[in-house]
């Protein structure tokens, strides 16, 4: 019982940094960014050429974080710049780039699994109970994140012309802030989180070049379903992972897969602003 | 007045909405410290002439200068950039925002926040202790005065505000002219209004001009006897 | 405007040559494409014939994903999953219960039923009225996730991870397959181009281009789309039936999220909304990453990668219609104009004088949360009146016409249109009730031409063939005579987004008055006109009251104009209505000086 607590609480914190990424993306561009999955596995990739260098495993979270954030403003540029009158479109053109990417990192390391090490290994005793430190951590780094982007969004200028561009871009222009360099800003922090997100979660799985996939999927609908702001992801991915590990648990992992997909479609379609 | 000392110079400016044209053919000048009102009913072009000075739409035809400098394929952004203060007709504040927050968004250097509030407060004193307040829970009145706090605070060369007396009590549209007036003399600001209340643009400005079908259809000073018959004629319905 | 002008401006002479209808050039098209695949086998060599018949099934799935996306604007993650429902009937059915040729068509029907009733069940989710476009595409996404892990549930049923394979079926030459899959495929095409060509088609690409507008021309949106989607999981699955009984082997990647992201991909870069495009597209990206996948297997899928988008943030369109643009250049062709239809004016239907009010609005009210943007809202409009709601900005007038115009705005109070309530009505249904309502901006379809946007605010009143594009335009005489007078008649076949802003406002009226409304709400309609364009405007709001016996309610800030054209007018202020009465009683009065030329309470002060 207390295992399944502890499940719920290190998955709810693992989806919960995998899909900030993508929801700061969303929140101040209104931007669904589809290449969110491949970013991740960039993160991915970036740990795993670390620990290939002999780097500590605690330097491959920055690494990863400076790599996507580089990645990020080059794409925002080049390929998202074009498309904010055309949101739809910009699903489709940033999941071309997610093909690009993974394409792109198979000829760069071929398609076999890679390994990589956590920065810290083994169980602790937790009220009693054996569990992953490396999982409990985790839980750590998503209150850290979540701190972090509060902070970020709420006591900084960059926040603050950032939500007067949300609230309302019009009258944020005729103040003075330029609402392309917020954006370009905001991507290029989505990419760096998803990247160091992907770097987060590889010790957990293993890299591969799909490894963003599954996690984009999911990501998205619990971005959706949270009405786009930070406590409401802290609240579905509690809920929403917790239905899936319950699921997974009791009935079956198969079905489990499929838990935040279908009840984030109900959710969406009972409250279409999302639970927030 | 010497071409040296316009601040805002329109010159033969026409624009609109995609394909249609509102404003047509539009000249005017703002002087340093000089305060111009721009009158005229609804639907004439007044608010959209005010856009297109601040680069939300595209001109047509003709040029925009502020302080002799070429500005008019600039954004928002950057003519805000230059010591514009804009407030629009609608939605002028942050609602969702604290008091100090749409404060702060106004400001180029936000590290006078404290000495221009200090300067403020003696102008609206109600604000000294709603810092904290959200912006949309203020009243009417209050909101406008929070839109001319933002607009003072920014230190600007130039002000230019949409109908900011629409809805308002005698009393407070009383203290907003007063407020602009004292900040004109005080920092030499220069100030475009767009309004449809003849007594306060009378008051408060220097010059007028009347909008008509996008078009200037009247000018002239405001000390002139005749100013308010003449502008209440074009105004009549 | 006299009887002489409007004779003397009719145009469209009937004795002028109809174009050839639209199913013979189908079918000589469809001819060509039979014979190049009756020959194409013994041309071709069996591998490349192979993945060919493949190639053909998976085009013909392409074709409704551009069917969704391409012409109704749905953008659809899902197709695939309906593929995969035709092609699991085949193999479960093949496989579990029996084959031969009533096997065959029981997994057939079987499948198709199936398919239809998850994409009538998936259009009833995602389709309902204000449901933003992105929420279909959400659930259009889970849909192939959620039927993969069902297969993979299945266990030895349906083969899980692994599939099913070497079930009995049509071991058939290579040429017959083939015929087969070209034949179906050719079929579909032409009906697909046929449909979409047709009044019907043109409907969903109007839909794309201006959903809210669509349901104020009384078009129920929800429903045609969710027909689209379930006649198009039917053909889905159709394809995947054939794929399967061809191929012999399913997998759950044919159900799976991956390749309905791909269809997504070979539509766009064959050119969404074309049909032919992504036919070709399809077939051509499939046969050629056959060939190359085992060579060049990465940088294959790289390149597609890098054209997908480019297309997507460059050419949008896609590559066909620029490959047409060369070609045409090529051969200094212009383009076919397209077909005209000839303007007919409709005789006035008989509209019974009920004797009843036909707008009568008692204590409606609007809020926005706390703040009241309208109460207590009474009054009536009588029929043969030109009623204008006058007041500043922000009085609440525009939102009033919302009001009556779609049941779902009001927070309160009751609206009765000739002695009907208006319930929680969406706008189609009000339309239905006699109201048409313009937009302040003119809200038409800008791809469409001119003819077509006419004809699609006949929807409600006409039946539209799905094969077809009715040759003849009937439009009642006030929308026709709109259309005459703006020289629109004569641009009849102009995509309206090359006309002017005054053209464009005098379309999206005469739109507004094809729909034969009893009760017509126009929301500043001479915003941005010239002179001339505001006379004319007034001329025909004049005739349409006195001649036509219509109740007009008209929100203008134009003084002047209302004086010149209203039998009545109603002041608001601050969400009221604070006076109503004649042109003399109300204009005049002291009270709209003081609330109109913005004079305020200070003046009021002064002045009582």
């Amino acid at each position: 019982m207390s295992v399944l607590l502890l499940d719920i609480v290190t998955t709810a914190a693992i989806l919960f940094t995998v899909a900030t990424g993508l929801m700061i993306i969303l929140g101040v561009m209104k931007l669904i960014n589809f290449a969110h999955g491949a970013f991740l596995t960039i993160g991915g990739y970036a740990a795993y050429v670390a620990t290939v260098a002999g780097w500590s495993p605690w330097l491959a979270i920055p690494f990863a974080a400076l790599v996507g954030l580089a990645l990020g403003l080059v794409v925002e540029y080049v390929i998202v710049r074009p498309l904010y009158a055309r949101p739809l479109d910009a699903i489709l053109a940033t999941w071309g780039l997610g093909i690009i990417i993974g394409q792109l990192i198979t000829i760069g390391f071929g398609r076999e699994v890679q390994f990589v090490e956590p920065p810290i290994s083994g169980a602790v005793e937790f009220f009693g109970l054996s569990y992953s430190a490396y999982r409990l951590l985790l839980v750590v780094v998503a209150m850290v994140i979540g701190a972090a982007l509060t902070g970020l969004l709420y006591f900084t200028r960059f926040g603050l012309n950032a939500r007067a561009v949300i609230m309302n871009e019009d009258l944020a222009r005729g103040l003075g802030i330029d609402s392309t360099k917020v954006r370009l800003a905001t991507f290029g922090l989505g990419a760096a989180l998803a990247s160091m997100a992907g770097a987060l979660i590889t010790p957990l799985i293993s890299v591969d070049p799909n490894l963003g996939l599954p996690w984009l999927v999911n990501s998205f609908m619990l971005v959706l379903a949270s009405g786009v702001s930070i406590p409401g992801l802290m609240i579905v991915s509690l809920l929403l992972g917790g239905a899936q590990v319950v699921v997974s648990t009791y009935i079956s992992p198969i079905i489990g897969g499929l838990t935040i997909v279908v009840l984030a479609a109900l959710i969406l379609r009972i409250r279409p602003q999302g639970i927030g | 007045m010497s071409a040296s000392e316009k601040v805002l110079a329109v010159e033969g400016v026409s624009s609109g909405y995609g394909a249609a044209t509102v404003v047509r053919n539009v000249n005017l000048s703002v002087g340093k410290g000089e305060i111009v009102a721009l009158l005229g009913k609804n639907g004439m072009g007044k608010s959209t002439l005010l856009k297109t000075i601040m680069g939300y739409l595209p001109v047509q035809q003709g040029v925009i200068s502020l302080r002799q400098q070429n500005v008019t394929r600039e954004p928002p952004h950057r003519i805000a950039g230059r010591g514009v203060a804009y407030s629009p007709q609608a939605e002028a504040i942050f609602h969702d925002l604290t008091v100090r927050e749409n404060l702060v968004l106004g400001m180029p250097d936000p590290r006078r926040f404290d000495e221009e509030f200090a300067r403020l407060c003696e102008v609206f004193p109600f604000m000294k202790d709603r810092l904290a307040q959200r912006a949309g829970t203020l009243s009417g009145g209050e909101q406008k005065m929070l839109i001319l706090a933002r607009a003072l605070m920014a230190r600007p060369n130039l002000i230019l505000i949409d109908e900011i007396t629409e809805g308002l009590q005698p009393s407070v549209i009383d203290r907003l002219g007063s407020a602009l007036l004292d900040e004109r003399d005080n920092t030499g600001v220069s100030i475009f209004l767009v309004e449809q209340h003849i007594q306060f643009a009378l008051r408060v400005a220097d010059r007028w001009a009347v909008l008509k079908l996008g078009e200037i259809d009247d000018a002239g000073e405001c000390a002139a006897p005749s100013a308010a018959a003449r502008i209440a004629n074009h105004l009549a319905v | 405007m006299t009887e002489e002008t409007l004779a003397s401006a009719k145009t469209a002479p009937a004795t002028s040559a109809r174009p050839r209808p639209e199913w013979q050039r189908v079918l000589r098209w469809g001819g060509l494409a039979v014979a190049l695949l009756a020959v194409a086998p013994f041309v071709l060599d069996t591998y490349t014939v192979n993945i060919l018949i493949r190639a053909l099934f998976l085009a013909a799935l392409a074709l409704t994903v551009d069917i969704l996306w391409g012409y109704t604007g749905v953008l659809t993650f899902g197709q695939s999953a309906f593929f995969g429902i035709g092609a699991y009937a085949c193999a479960l059915v093949f496989t579990h219960y029996g084959f031969g040729p009533d096997w065959a068509v029981l997994a057939l029907v079987a499948g198709v039923v199936a398919a239809m009733a998850v994409g009538a069940l998936i259009g009833w989710l995602a389709f309902y009225h204000g449901a933003s476009p992105l929420y279909a595409s959400i659930v259009t996404l889970a849909l192939p996730i959620v039927l993969t892990q069902v297969v993979f549930a299945g266990g030895r049923y349906t083969g899980s991870s692994s599939g099913l394979s070497g079930f009995p079926t049509y071991y058939w030459d290579l040429e017959t397959w083939f015929w087969v899959a070209g034949g179906f495929l050719t079929v579909v095409t032409c009906l697909a181009v046929l449909f979409v060509r047709s009044d019907m088609g043109r409907v969903l690409v109007a839909i794309r281009e201006n959903e809210m507008r669509c349901a104020y021309l009384g078009i129920p949106v929800p429903r045609i789309k969710i027909l689209v989607m379930t006649a198009m999981a039917g053909v889905g699955a159709v394809a995947g039936f054939g794929y399967a009984a061809f191929t012999n082997v399913v997998a759950p990647e044919l159900t799976g999220f991956l390749l309905g992201t791909e269809l997504l991909i070979w539509v766009a870069l064959g050119g969404r909304g074309t049909i032919i495009g992504p036919v070709l597209g399809t077939v051509a990206i499939d046969v050629t990453s056959s060939y190359l996948s085992g060579s060049l297997p990465f940088v294959w899928k790289l390149l597609i990668g890098f054209a997908f988008v480019a297309v997507i943030v460059a050419l949008p369109q896609g590559l066909l219609p620029e490959l047409g643009k060369a070609l045409r250049r090529l051969l200094r062709q212009t383009p076919p104009p397209s077909p005209v239809p000839e303007l007919r004016e409709k005789p006035p239907s008989n509209i019974v004088d009920h004797g009843r009010t036909p707008l009568f609005v008692e204590g409606v009210a609007r809020n926005f949360g706390s703040l009241q943007v309208l109460q207590g809202i009474d009054f009536s409009a009588r029929r043969g009146e030109l009623l204008s709601l006058v007041g500043p900005n922000g009085a609440g007038k525009t939102t009033l016409i919302r009001c009556l115009a779609d049941g779902m705005e009001r927070s309160g109070g009751k609206v009765t249109i000739f002695g009907r309530e208006l319930g929680r009505w969406p706008p189609e249904k009000c339309v239905a009730l006699g109201i048409g309502r313009k937009f302040q901006a003119a809200s038409i379809f800008e791809t469409l031409t001119v003819a077509e946007c006419l004809r699609i605010a006949r929807f409600r009143l006409e039946r539209f063939s799905v094969w077809s594009a009715s040759p003849i335009l009937d439009l009642p005489e006030a929308a026709l005579r709109i259309v005459k007078e703006t020289g629109l008649a004569d641009r009849l076949d102009i995509e309206v987004r090359y006309l002017s802003h005054g053209q464009k406002q005098a379309l999206d009226l005469a739109m507004v008055l094809a729909l034969e409304p009893t009760i017509v709400l126009l929301d500043e309609p001479t915003a941005g006109l010239t002179k001339t364009e505001r006379e004319r405007i007034g001329g025909i709001l004049t005739s349409l009251v006195e001649r036509d016996r219509l109740s007009v309610l008209l929100v203008e800030h134009d003084l002047d104009f209302v004086r010149q054209i209203s039998s009545r007018v109603i002041v608001m202020h601050q969400g009221k209505i604070v006076l109503d009465g004649s042109v003399a009683e109300v204009v005049d009065s002291e009270l709209v000086r003081e609330i109109y030329a913005g004079s305020g309470h200070e003046a009021a002060g002064v002045e009582t």
